[in-house]
């Protein structure tokens, strides 16, 4: 640094108060010291500004792709080797892209519904139709917030049942619009929401294939961009976007408590 | 719900191996510069996971416990490579110059964001790792010393030096590969 430290502070409640780890009571000395020491405040900002620089700078990197390879090394060795062999590890790397969180007891099922397809499926298609259009600036939704009644009645005619948008502006997130987006079979319908740092995330709610009862809430992160969906009442519901997994539970437990409130009759 | 699995099923990725691997790829690339280096890194890091998986207490922080044994994996790579076990540490591992962004620069809407990194590539490893843990991941300065296995007071200084290059380097335009003590 430039010149000698003449304020009492030690450099280390310095970095800890940059990185919100000083005591409390060591908190206060230091923004005490910051009002009468305009050198040390602005170091002070300088340096918080830097660990958010450097966030910004980083943080895109979890969005990459896992690599097969990466997900293949994650499944338990002795598995690896005694049940499938090492040639079919390629298969199964690809395979295993499609599964990611499961909580306990749901271990089994997951596998058994993997190998069947659809719901792993469902969670991939989610991904994708999120991250191709939640990139998009100008042209995210076909129809606005503004026309969100036309936007309803339009999706639940072309579902063919009554489909809902639910209200995320408890949570930061403000409805953009919504689109069809082709399905396996059935359209599927996406709603987007988006929160104040732009940040988006998407609500699809298609009709399920015939086979599929009631599921709980599962995770998968499919290039980056993190799912979780369900299945409920022959309806499959995927909640997708780049926020952290427990967030993005936070705000999937909100769907499902809106959707299950406007399915009883209440009124939205 | 989302507890996770407390037995590893045949066959399946570990969900919650999975879920750590862009955060080790991240650290990774930091760590080496060099992102192919930064995959192979992550799959010995998750080979050795495995092998040690006896030792991972249920419940702790399956972050923090890849992160000390990517550390470790590292350190005994660089020290095999040295052939000078005996007193190998990252701490005197110059800046990479063929330093690779950790990132696509395609993923950095600012370009100030992109000098960063270019800035950071010229830290010492050593330095670049403590910035990573601490700004980045927001871990505890006591899971940092856990993770790298030095005194908190190391983790600190380390952290100051690494912040004030990174502000000076910033703050030098244009001036070359100049030594960053």
């Amino acid at each position: 640094m430039n010149s000698a430290h003449t304020t009492p502070i030690p450099e280390a409640d310095i970095q800890a108060f940059v990185d919100g780890q000083l005591a409390p009571g060591r908190t206060a000395l230091v923004e005490a010291a910051m009002l009468g020491d305009s050198e040390l405040a602005a170091r002070i900002a300088a340096l918080r500004a830097q660990n958010v620089a450097l966030r910004e700078a980083l943080d895109p990197a979890l969005a990459d792709p896992i690599p097969a390879h990466l997900i293949a090394a994650a499944v338990p060795p002795d598995s690896r080797a005694a049940r499938f062999g090492r040639r079919l590890a390629p298969a199964l790397a690809v395979a295993a892209t499609l599964i990611v969180g499961v909580g306990v007891g749901w271990f089994g099922r997951d596998a058994l519904i993997e190998r069947a397809g659809t719901p792993t499926t469902f969670a991939r298609q989610a991904a994708f139709a999120h991250a191709l259009y939640a990139a998009d600036i100008n042209r995210p939704v076909e129809i606005w917030a503004a026309e969100e009644k036309r936007l309803v009645t339009w999706l639940t005619k072309r579902l063919g049942f009554q489909v809902h948008a639910p209200d995320l502006n408890a949570v930061g997130y403000a409805l953009v619009g919504g689109r069809l987006v082709a399905g396996n079979e059935k359209p599927t319908a996406l709603f987007m929401y988006e929160n104040a740092d732009k940040e988006r995330l998407s609500l699809q709610v298609r009709k399920q294939g015939s086979g599929s009862g009631e599921a709980a809430f599962r995770y998968a992160v499919e290039n980056g961009v993190g799912v979780f969906y369900w299945i409920d009442d022959a309806c499959g519901y995927a909640i997708s976007g780049n926020v952290d997994r427990a967030q993005l539970l936070k705000i999937a437990h909100i769907v499902y408590g809106q959707l299950a409130a406007a399915d009883a009759g209440a009124p939205k | 719900m989302t507890r996770p699995a407390a037995t590893d099923s045949p066959g399946l990725p570990h969900p919650d191996l999975v879920a750590a691997i862009p955060r080790l790829r991240r650290y990774a690339r930091v760590l080496t510069g060099e992102s192919s280096r930064a995959d192979d890194l992550v799959q010995d890091t998750l080979a050795r996971g495995w092998e040690k998986r006896r030792l991972w207490r249920a419940g702790s922080d399956l972050r923090a416990w890849l992160f000390t044994i990517m550390h470790n994996v590292y350190i005994n790579q660089l020290a095999l490579a040295r052939r000078d076990a005996a007193n190998v540490s990252i701490d005197a591992d110059p800046g990479n110059p063929a330093w690779q962004l950790p990132v696509r620069a395609n993923q950095l809407e600012r370009v100030e964001l992109l000098e960063l990194l270019q800035h950071m590539g010229r830290l010492s490893a050593d330095q670049r790792e403590v910035l990573l843990l601490a700004a980045v991941e927001e871990l505890r300065y006591e899971e940092i010393a856990s993770i790298l296995q030095i005194p908190i007071g190391t983790v600190m200084s380390r952290l100051s030096r690494a912040r004030s290059n990174l502000r000076q380097l910033i703050a030098e335009p244009a001036s070359a590969l100049r030594v960053v003590k």
